[in-house]
């Protein structure tokens, strides 16, 4: 027993370690606790997943309305990330879950509208199998040209007369179909280079590999500020307050109204006072001047409307996308 | 001034007091792993890697990168004492360094590496500050082509630098392009070798794999070898060598210095390779190559200085290219992508503070080792004491409990145990488990860049050679898959002239033999 102090410090430290880790992972433990009688809710942690890695902008404005919204309703409402097949791994779980309001999922709306036009059936999420509490923001598509590309507007690319590269954020993304659609109508040639995400989509229009990418505005904004690529359009349907002096799609002639919508979802069946509750308190989140400010530094558009109007307004941009795609043969994925 | 300022800003992100405490923690755990035989800091990184998910990127790389340099300090420590050498990167360090101690000169050995250790590791760490952003310079002209000849020529330097069997070096980078290719194609979005599995739709992550095959493999692996006794290592005294023996070892550390910064850069190069070149060189340009395997200080001192200086340098392909080197810098581009942090050549410019802060927190420590190598070394040769049955359920646990917290899921434990016996398997059958990671981590980058750059190419391949990094790289590709066969014609073509005038040179033979292993 002479070297037992070394072993006990071995000993001390790992299992420290193993605490650090036990800690790290209590938020999802806690959220199981789950109560049948609504009037009680809530009755513990309220867990809010997120379907994207931590760091990106869903997995932020999931954090921003989760520190609002443990105020507001009086709960502590962790953020766990199930990053997965765009989300959709983590909207399938929840929406699995007891439909007690103790479980939430960060929905965003590409899952619904775009992703079942890229891949196979059992893949994609049914926006029916899930409760909408509230819609939160409107994140808007900028289509970027390089320097090299010498465009500076829209017009330019049209009137080149020549077989363009363009960027995507990947297959099945909005960019991807913003894009598509909009050369269709433009009867512009382009050869489509999907990317993993938007920064190396970036990359490449800054090096001029390709010579357009359409990008969320949140990422482009620090290389249009500096002048290093330039902003020809934006996909919402009226321009951007963050970026007034660019020109709408609509306004330019074409007919692609598509940007990123997020929105906070439970499981089907959440009665109604819990789901009244939530709004509430989220809607209260709304007003603080954090989260205003949070929505503000990252160009988010605040579209912060009732359950019902985002099931409505999802499901008819998913019908308009189906028949865009339909109308102009375009094929997102290899497996429709 | 523009060019230092941002190395300058990087000391100030070091001397923050949570850095240097991981610093600290950081070379601490890899001089332990180092002097324990069996976990290597690859495998120990793999482990680690979740637990670094709370804290800032910067913090989190200064603690893995301090694991792997240190645990090439502590590697010796067991060589020079026991004969057992702690890492794979020490192994040479046995044949003179254990005869040193057995002359009763195992402080000198120690104190030998340690130095050369600290100016190996130093150098590679001056040569990084001004070749990386040299390379970081042409950051934009690095496209889908330039990362595609890139690519293609890691793998093929893994496949023909890598020790070991060249067949079972091609078997496992096989299995680990296969590996690359579940999950959803990014171009047409068709699924791949998902079975169905909404889980396996994005493909297999990185970290998983590594956590098992590096962590829980080798942690299996070790329970099936007979711990030996430790035995009562000799007395360690007057671990600073005198001003004779400095300076008869320092063209050896001089030498190991260089070329093991050269090593370090090359993909499939590293620590392990560099102490060997090493030692070969050191022993060619001896004047008495018989002194060797009998205690000689050049045989201690490059290539502890050259594992030191290769471990440093395989951070500039990492860091610049965002092309992982060796295993444990593809742990490393692991640990960055769960920073959300993309290794390549924007770093240097998009996060300096990321990238300064690591190379600079090397200065810091390459000092504290060099302490703890010296005076402390008496500390840490009693780790050997704690047993392999208390060690092994320990990390074990920290391993699965690590699994499930980067991503929350139970299927990424799966994963971990599945990969666990996959690497159990391989060690056991003599498969190295580098080029399986390497070809993994690489043939996803190679087939999305390829793919991409025959769609902006319009379907030309020979769209390669028209730009000029990537023509460039292209001719190292067929130059390095030529050399071989090249070598052998030139060596055939001597040999029959040697043998035709009947003088069958035996020792140069030998000589040409090292050369080519290395």
């Amino acid at each position: 027993m002479k070297h037992f102090p070394t072993r006990r410090a071995i000993l001390g430290t790992a299992s420290a370690f193993t605490l650090l880790a036990l800690t790290a992972c209590g938020g999802n433990v806690g959220g199981g606790a789950a109560a049948g009688n609504s009037s009680k809710f809530p009755s513990g942690p309220v867990t809010l997943t997120v379907g994207q890695a931590a760091g990106g902008s869903t997995d932020l404005i999931a954090r921003a309305l989760a520190e609002g919204a443990t105020k507001t309703l009086g709960s502590p409402m962790p953020v766990v990330n199930k990053p997965g097949a765009n989300g959709a791994l983590a909207t399938k779980e929840v929406a699995g879950k007891t439909a007690d309001g103790q479980e939430l999922v960060l929905l965003t709306a590409s899952l619904i509208t775009i992703t079942p036009l890229a891949v196979s059936a059992d893949e994609a999420v049914n926006i029916d199998d899930l409760d909408i509490i509230a819609g939160l923001s409107q994140d808007d598509y900028v289509l970027v040209a390089s320097q090299q590309s010498g465009f500076k507007s829209f017009k330019d690319v049209t009137s080149a007369g020549r077989n363009v590269t363009f960027g995507t954020t990947g297959v099945g993304t909005g960019s991807q179909l913003a894009q598509t659609v909009l050369f269709k109508q433009a009867s512009v040639k382009g050869t489509d280079v999907p990317f993993d995400s938007g920064k190396p989509a970036l990359t490449a229009v800054l090096g001029n590999q390709v010579e357009l990418a359409t990008i969320q505005l949140g990422e482009a904004m620090a290389q249009i500020e500096a002048g290093k690529v330039s902003p020809l359009l934006v996909f919402s349907e009226e321009r951007n307050s963050f970026l007034p002096d660019v020109p709408s799609a609509k306004e330019a002639g074409y007919d692609v109204p598509v940007a990123q919508y997020r929105a906070v979802a439970a499981p089907k069946g959440t009665p109604q006072e819990v789901k009244d509750k939530l709004l509430a308190s989220f809607q209260d989140t709304f007003k603080t001047d954090a989260y205003k400010e949070f929505n503000k530094k990252n160009l988010l558009t605040p579209k912060e409307l009732s359950g019902e109007e985002v099931v409505t307004e999802w499901k008819g941009y998913a019908e308009k996308y189906k028949e865009l795609v339909e109308k102009y043969d375009i094929s997102l994925g290899g497996n429709k | 001034m523009d060019f230092l300022n941002p190395v300058i800003n990087g000391f100030s992100v070091v001397l923050e007091p949570m850095n240097l405490l991981y610093c600290l923690i950081g070379v601490v755990i890899g001089m332990l792993i180092g002097v324990l035989p069996g976990l290597g800091p690859a495998a120990t990184i793999a482990i680690l890697l979740p637990l670094t998910y709370g804290v800032e990127p910067v913090t989190a790389i200064i603690m893995l990168a301090g694991i792997f340099y240190g645990a090439q300090y502590g590697g010796t420590i067991t060589s020079v004492l026991l004969r057992l050498p702690g890492e794979a990167s020490s192994v040479v360090t046995v044949f003179d360094g254990y005869q040193m101690a057995r002359q009763g000169k195992a402080g000198t050995a120690l104190g030998l590496a340690a130095i050369g250790s600290f100016i190996g590791g130093t150098a590679a760490i001056i040569g990084l500050t001004f070749l990386a952003p040299l390379v970081a310079g042409f950051a934009l002209d690095f496209g889908p082509p330039e990362y595609s000849a890139l690519a293609m020529l890691g793998i093929l330097l893994v496949a023909t630098i890598s020790g070991g069997s060249k067949a079972k070096a091609l078997i496992a980078a096989s299995v680990g392009l296969l590996l690359a290719t579940v999950g959803r194609d990014i171009f047409t979005g068709e699924s791949r070798f998902t079975f169905g599995s909404i889980q396996l739709a994005d493909g297999i992550d990185f970290v998983p794999i590594a956590m098992g095959i590096f962590g829980l493999g080798e942690i299996l692996y070790n329970l099936e070898e007979r711990h030996r006794a430790a035995k009562a290592p000799s007395k360690v005294s007057n671990v600073w060598p005198s001003k004779g023996e400095l300076k008869h070892a320092s063209g050896a550390i001089g030498r190991g210095s260089v070329l093991g910064f050269f090593l370090g850069i090359l993909p499939g190069g590293g620590a392990t390779i560099a102490s060997m070149a090493s030692y070969a060189m050191e022993k060619k340009r001896a004047k008495q190559p018989e002194r060797f395997g009998k205690g000689a200080p050049e045989g201690v001192a490059g290539p502890e200085t050259a594992n030191n200086a290769a471990a440093t340098s395989s951070f500039i392909p990492l860091l610049t290219l965002g092309i992982p080197a060796n295993a444990t810098m593809a742990l490393m581009f692991g640990a960055l992508l769960i920073q959300g942090v993309t290794p390549g050549p924007q770093l240097v410019e998009q996060e300096p503070e990321l990238f300064w802060g690591v190379v600079n927190s090397m200065y810091i420590g390459n000092i504290l080792l060099l302490i703890m190598s010296l005076p402390l070394v008496g500390i840490f040769v009693r780790i050997l004491r704690v047993r392999a049955a208390i060690l092994a359920p320990i990390t074990a646990l920290i391993t699965l409990l690590g699994a499930y917290t980067i991503n929350n899921s139970m299927f990424d434990v799966t994963l971990v145990v599945v990969f666990g016996v996959v690497g159990y398997l391989m060690k056991k059958f003599g498969f190295e488990p580098g080029p399986l990671v390497l070809a993994f981590v690489l043939g996803e980058l190679l087939e999305s860049s390829l793919r991409r750059s025959l769609l902006v190419f319009d379907g030309d391949p020979t769209g390669f050679f028209t730009r000029p990094i990537s023509a460039t790289l292209l001719a190292v590709f067929v130059l390095v898959a030529v050399m071989p066969g090249i070598r052998s014609l030139i060596a055939k073509r001597k040999r029959t002239t040697a043998a035709s005038a009947l003088a069958g040179d035996g020792t140069n033979n030998g000589a040409n033999n090292i050369k080519e292993k290395v």
